[in-house]
């Protein structure tokens, strides 16, 4: 069996082939399938919550709709992890988590990885875009990388 | 009139097992050494079995209560619990002992923290496969796990795995917002090692300099290995009473005069989730526990002789320095640099002892430890004249803690 190409530079292992969802959280996933970006949004109060937790903060109402986001954003943090902490990372660094302010979507950030930047280019304030990386028949993840 | 447990309880004993390095405690047990320490702290404080009466434990302790007072024969266990997320309570573990005392729940209370770093069960390592996220429940601040909630896979894909990995993203957007650098990490990280080599007992001993620091290989970048606690082994207990009680003891009272347990629900997902407000999130998460502690013991920054400070991460030593409000928030680099947190020199010595990242790692109680010496007076690296000591516990969770002890009278 051959080992499948790595869709991505500096991306982590792909740990994940299955997004776990539930009732709460499957339309964001199913967005991801089509390439669309989305947040889930309070239906009460419009505040923008991630990871779509059962109760709104603001207003403890739980009502949820995804919002479709335009899939750019300002990198807000990041870290690039040059250390594998386990032997399934050990063929994945230096691989680079970060925290994404997105547009459209104020008030959450998604956790996630830059991509397909040299590790000393990853600036925080750097506009960035979403890229989608097909996992499994499930499961697709949202990247980013230099917009 | 108000009601405050300020100044009514004391911590009278200390007690510490060998210091070990990672692993090389076996094959005694945990049970063993948290059972050792805290006969050592009764010892110390003149006291034995027979009085011990309550556990107010942190962070999974992780000796069970229950299991201890049977081992050694408790009579009366008047009270028992155990604070929340991480060795973020290891201050508040005093705090809350002082609590339960002036409330009269229990008389003589142990709080302690025992650590064997062996590959089957390590406190703050990394998770492996896919991860819960902390508010999921189980496993720990930093457990791992295969049942991974909806919620998480929002976030654990990432594959940030370890609190190195977490506090490194704070501190990369604390560089950012304030022009924080790595020379001052290398500063918290060389006055440390600095006093702990002035102790026999502290496990790092050789010299530190800045081309060592910046020598150093990245692990989580812009966290280095010098930013990185130690691990090892040990258990280390301490023990609270009432003051009255504690004037008849031989030691010295070192009085417990405010503590904070808490935080701001907004700033609960410190660990994990980055979702903290923007004015929030390059800190300790410690502002309004400070603001509690300080309210409390009627104390301010300025009445501080010596800061011992949670030190898992060198960069967060700043972000407290900030949520202490020993400097205003992003003004910690330019602090450390103009000397501020030296011994002997600085203004706010901090971590006399030498911190998790020199001294030795028992998750928050070498801290307490060292703000009971120097109010006792017997710090090798002692303060002069040292009244008022603050100790923390580590940035993590929700609850974070932090303790002040006076001298007394």
């Amino acid at each position: 069996m051959s080992t499948p190409a790595i869709p991505f530079k500096y991306m982590p292992s792909p740990l994940f082939t299955d997004p776990y969802a539930d009732a709460w959280t499957a339309p964001f996933w199913e967005a991801t399938m089509r390439g669309q970006l989305t947040a889930p949004k309070c239906t009460n109060c419009s505040k923008f919550r991630l990871p779509p937790s059962r109760w709104c903060a603001q207003c403890h109402k739980q009502d949820l709709e995804y919002v479709d986001l335009p899939g750019t954003g300002t990198l807000y943090s990041f870290i690039i992890v040059r250390h594998p902490l386990t032997p399934d990372q050990q063929d994945y660094v230096p691989y680079i988590p970060a925290v994404v302010d997105a547009d459209g979507a104020p008030g959450c950030r998604f956790v996630s990885n830059i991509v397909d930047v040299e590790p000393e280019d990853v600036k925080v304030g750097m506009p960035v875009k979403v890229v989608w990386n097909r996992v499994s028949e499930t499961l697709t993840l949202p990247f980013w990388t230099a917009a | 009139m108000r009601v405050t447990m300020k100044d009514k309880a004391a911590i009278v004993g200390i007690g510490q097992t060998e210091r070990y390095r990672r692993g090389a405690s076996l094959p005694k047990s945990m049970m063993d050494m948290a059972i050792e320490a805290t006969l050592k702290a009764l010892d110390d404080a003149g006291l034995t079995v027979n009085d011990l009466d309550g556990f107010a434990f942190y962070g999974g302790a992780p000796a069970d209560p229950g299991s201890m007072a049977y081992l050694l024969g408790v009579p009366h266990v008047k009270f028992a619990a155990t604070l929340t997320a991480g060795g973020s309570g290891a201050a508040g573990s005093v705090g809350m002992a002082a609590a339960v005392i002036n409330a009269g729940l229990a008389n003589v209370c142990v709080s302690l923290f025992v650590l064997q770093q062996v590959p089957t069960g390590r406190f703050g390592g990394s998770s492996e496969g896919p991860r819960k996220l902390p508010s999921a429940g189980g496993g720990g601040a930093y457990g791992g796990g295969t049942n991974v909630s909806p919620e998480a896979a929002f976030v654990s894909p990432a594959s940030i795995m370890s609190p190195g990995h977490n506090f490194a993203m704070l501190t990369q957007r604390h560089m950012y917002q304030y022009g924080t650098k790595r020379e001052h990490f290398a500063e918290v990280c060389i006055s440390q090692r600095n006093n702990a080599m002035k102790r026999p007992q502290s496990i790092r001993q050789t010299p530190l300099t800045l081309e060592d620091y910046f020598a150093a290989r990245m692990i989580s970048d812009p966290l280095c290995l010098f930013d990185y606690t130690m691990e090892d082994d040990g258990a280390i207990a301490v023990i609270t009473t009432s003051v009255e009680r504690a004037r008849d003891l031989p030691h010295p009272p070192v009085l417990i005069s405010g503590s904070g347990i808490g935080g701001t629900g907004n700033n609960a997902h410190l660990l994990g989730n980055f979702q903290m407000p923007d004015l929030s999130f390059a800190s300790a998460g410690a502002r309004d526990v400070a603001k509690q502690m300080y309210s409390m013991a009627e104390v301010g920054p300025q009445d501080v002789d010596v800061a011992l400070l949670y030190d898992h991460f060198s960069p967060m030593v700043l972000m407290q320095l900030e949520d202490f409000q020993f400097c205003p928030v992003g003004e910690s680099g330019p602090f450390v640099a103009e000397g501020n947190i030296r011994f002997g020199t600085g203004s706010i010595p901090v971590n006399t002892h030498g911190g998790n990242l020199s001294d030795f790692y028992c998750p928050g109680m070498t801290h307490i430890v060292e703000g009971v010496e120097q109010i006792r007076g017997t710090a090798i690296n002692q303060v002069e004249g040292a009244e008022i000591a603050l100790v923390t516990g580590g940035p993590s969770s929700i609850p974070m803690t932090g303790t002040i002890l006076k001298k007394d009278r």
